[in-house]
Formats: C-alpha cells, sequence, structure tokens
C-alpha cells in the first residue's frame, strides 16, 4: 500500500520545478502536460517532460504525468512520450465516460508491450471533473484494473454544477462524499482536489481534516508549502499509534496462536479494526510493523 | 530567414533558437549566459548529439543559457529543432 496524502502537481514546461519537485518531499508528483502548459508549448513540454523522466530522479515519491485530455489531440503523443520513459502512473483529466478507460488501457497496454515494460503496470488516476463523470465514479473506477485512484474536480466541477467555489466548500460536500463511496466500493483511493488559496494556511488544514473524515486517502497539492501542513493532518497521533501498535499486536499474536478472536484492552477487536490500526501505522511510515 | 526556437530563459532553462546556415556550413553554435565559458565544450557536445541524432546541418544555434543541466539543454534543442523542420515558428 502506498501513501497518496501529497501528490504535488509540476508545471510540464518547467525545468526548475520539475527537477526540484521532489525535493518538497510530496508521497507523489504529477508532471503536468495539461492546463499548466500553454497550447503553444505542448511539444517542448513532452520533450521535456519525457527527458525528466529518464533521467528519473525523483527520490520516494510516486511518478505520475497528467496528460492531455481525451477529447483532444495530445492524449495518444503524451501517452508515447512518457509511458516508456519510466512512470508509475497516468493522472487523465475529465473522465466522464467508463469507455474512455476500456480506450485506455488498450492503448497504454500496446505502448507498454512496444516499449517491454510489464503488461498493466502503468497506473490510472482519474480525475472527474463533471457532474456525469461524478455520476459515473464506481463504473470509471471499476472499467479497468489500471485505476488506482478517482479525484474530483475544482474548478471545472464547480461551474459544471452552476455554483463557485467557497471558503467552506458547501458545494463541492456531496461530490466527495459520493467519491468516497464509489472508491471504496471499486477498491480504489479517493484523492481530494487541490487547495488553491495557496497562503490560507489555516483554511488549508481545516479543509484537510474535513475531507480526512471523510475518508479521502490525500489530496492534489500546488504549492510545495502545503504539503508540510496536510502531511500533519494526516500523521496519526502517538496516542493513536500507541493504540495501533497494541492492535496489530494482538492480531499478530492471536493469528500465531491460531485464534480467530483479537482482544485488546480486554476488548474484542474484530478484523475492520485490525485493518484500519495496520492503516495507521502505515500512515506513520511504520509500514515495518503491519501484519500483512 | 526561417527561425524557430524553444525554451525560456528562467532559472535552470535555455532558450535555443535555430535558423538557417549557408549550404554545406554544418552546424554554427553560438553560446551564452553565466556559466557558458565553464560549461561550452559540454554544452556544444550535447546540442551537436541531438543535432546529429535528428540528422539536422547547415543550421545557426543560439543557446542563451540560464543555468540549465545537459538534459534540459537537450530537450530543448531537440523541441527547437521540430519546430524548425515544422515549419513552426513559435
Amino acid at each position: 500500500m502506498r501513501l497518496r496524502r501529497t501528490m504535488l502537481y509540476l508545471p510540464g514546461n518547467n525545468p526548475n520545478m520539475l527537477l526540484r519537485g521532489h525535493l518538497f518531499n510530496p508521497d507523489g508528483l504529477v508532471l503536468d502536460l495539461e492546463d499548466a502548459v500553454a497550447m503553444r508549448e505542448k511539444d517542448a513540454a513532452r520533450i521535456l517532460v519525457r527527458d525528466v523522466l529518464r533521467q528519473g530522479n525523483f527520490g520516494t515519491c510516486e511518478v505520475t504525468v497528467r496528460i492531455n485530455g481525451m477529447d483532444t489531440s495530445y492524449w495518444k503523443e503524451d501517452l508515447e512520450a512518457v509511458v516508456p520513459a519510466g512512470i508509475h502512473g497516468i493522472r487523465v483529466p475529465k473522465v466522464e465516460d467508463p469507455k474512455d478507460m476500456v480506450l485506455l488501457d488498450e492503448t497504454l497496454s500496446e505502448i507498454e508491450t512496444r516499449a517491454g515494460i510489464p503488461l498493466g503496470k502503468t497506473l490510472v488516476f482519474c480525475l472527474l471533473e463533471t457532474a456525469k463523470g461524478i455520476w459515473r465514479a464506481y463504473e470509471i473506477a471499476t472499467a479497468s484494473k489500471r485505476v488506482t485512484a478517482i479525484i474530483p474536480g475544482g474548478e471545472d466541477l464547480t461551474a459544471d454544477l452552476r455554483t463557485n467555489r467557497s471558503a467552506e466548500g458547501t458545494e463541492l460536500e456531496g461530490v466527495r462524499k459520493m467519491l468516497v463511496l464509489a472508491a471504496r466500493a471499486a477498491g480504489v483511493d479517493a484523492l481530494d482536489t487541490v487547495f488553491p488559496r495557496i497562503t490560507d494556511d489555516e483554511g488549508l488544514r481545516k479543509e484537510v481534516g474535513f475531507i480526512k473524515q471523510l475518508g479521502f486517502d490525500g489530496k492534489s497539492v500546488i504549492h510545495p508549502n502545503q504539503i508540510p501542513i496536510i502531511h500533519d493532518v494526516f500523521t496519526p497521533t502517538e496516542k493513536e499509534i500507541e493504540k495501533a501498535k497494541r492492535i496489530v499486536a494482538a492480531a499478530k499474536e492471536a493469528a500465531e496462536r491460531g485464534l480467530g478472536a483479537v482482544s485488546v484492552d480486554g476488548r474484542m477487536v474484530d478484523r475492520p479494526v485490525v485493518k484500519r490500526a495496520e492503516f495507521t501505522l502505515i500512515r506513520a511510515g511504520l509500514s515495518e510493523e503491519v501484519l500483512s | 530567414m526561417k527561425t524557430a526556437s524553444a525554451g525560456t530563459v528562467e532559472s535552470m532553462d535555455c532558450l535555443v533558437t535555430v535558423s538557417e546556415g549557408a549550404p554545406g556550413s554544418g552546424l554554427s553554435i553560438q553560446l551564452s549566459g553565466a556559466a557558458t565559458a565553464r560549461f561550452a565544450p559540454t554544452m556544444r557536445k550535447a546540442v551537436q548529439e541531438v543535432a546529429t541524432a535528428m540528422g539536422a546541418s547547415d543550421l545557426s544555434i543560439s543557446i542563451q543559457d540560464n543555468g540549465a543541466l545537459d538534459l534540459i539543454l537537450k530537450a530543448r534543442t531537440e523541441a527547437a529543432l521540430a519546430r524548425y523542420r515544422g515549419g513552426d515558428t513559435a
């Protein structure tokens, strides 16, 4: 299981950010060929991102590329350039039809085969930026085994909902709940949209607390300063870690002794609670203590 | 005169401009920027490698460098040459 608390967008035509983004220690990077790149720079950005990927110095980050939408003429060229260069996944904007995921899966398979990359290795992160995309989130998330996360849009989605973004985020509340539900049903990660007000640290902290409580696994990031705040909110407290350790230790002991039931602090604990405790330890960076 | 360029003069980037050279003149490479005095040989080699791989010659290539690593210089050279070839004079 990979932590995806923060996935930092890096403008695809900016060498400085592309080369240094990983130094801010996000869990993942999104090298952006879409909105961050002007139309007339698409060709140069594609070459630049490909070569930065080939160099491959990204620390421990999960490396993904946001390609141009499947309704543009760029997406296949984007894939041809970046998939053979070595990436963990593709972030696809404006997904609203499960059939597109099937087409994307086939196209990725062709490229992987030609490039000698294990079939199915390239994961897919779907941006759902329209009402239709959110409505069909579960179908989209299950349309291909490659889909590993779904992400709601921010600006585009609120425009499609005929509203606008507020400080409270009221307009996205229902969408976020639907998205987590679809993600859990499909067995993929739920990653949140960006927080656009880059100097509003308190607002960010509040929003991250909210989306964590809803069940999100992490958030897209547009400024490196947002990373430590998001990690802080997603990192379990000492008390949570200690409790999780006790639960996992008891589960291990029960498994070794061939017992089905687990008892912690005099109370019976069932399997979902053990799973949650394991996840707490993973989030705390203690994955070596996890049972499975 | 036909020209094409790619890149920027921002930090860690370079602006590569390709223009037509005289027939039989091969490649003429001009470098400018603070670090070029020190790194000129490796920068020329990087540009030449890309041009050779793309079969480009009889061209004048001008580099305005602002601390670009070789891999960035190569990517910008490839983009500029592709634009020159494609008739895109962006």
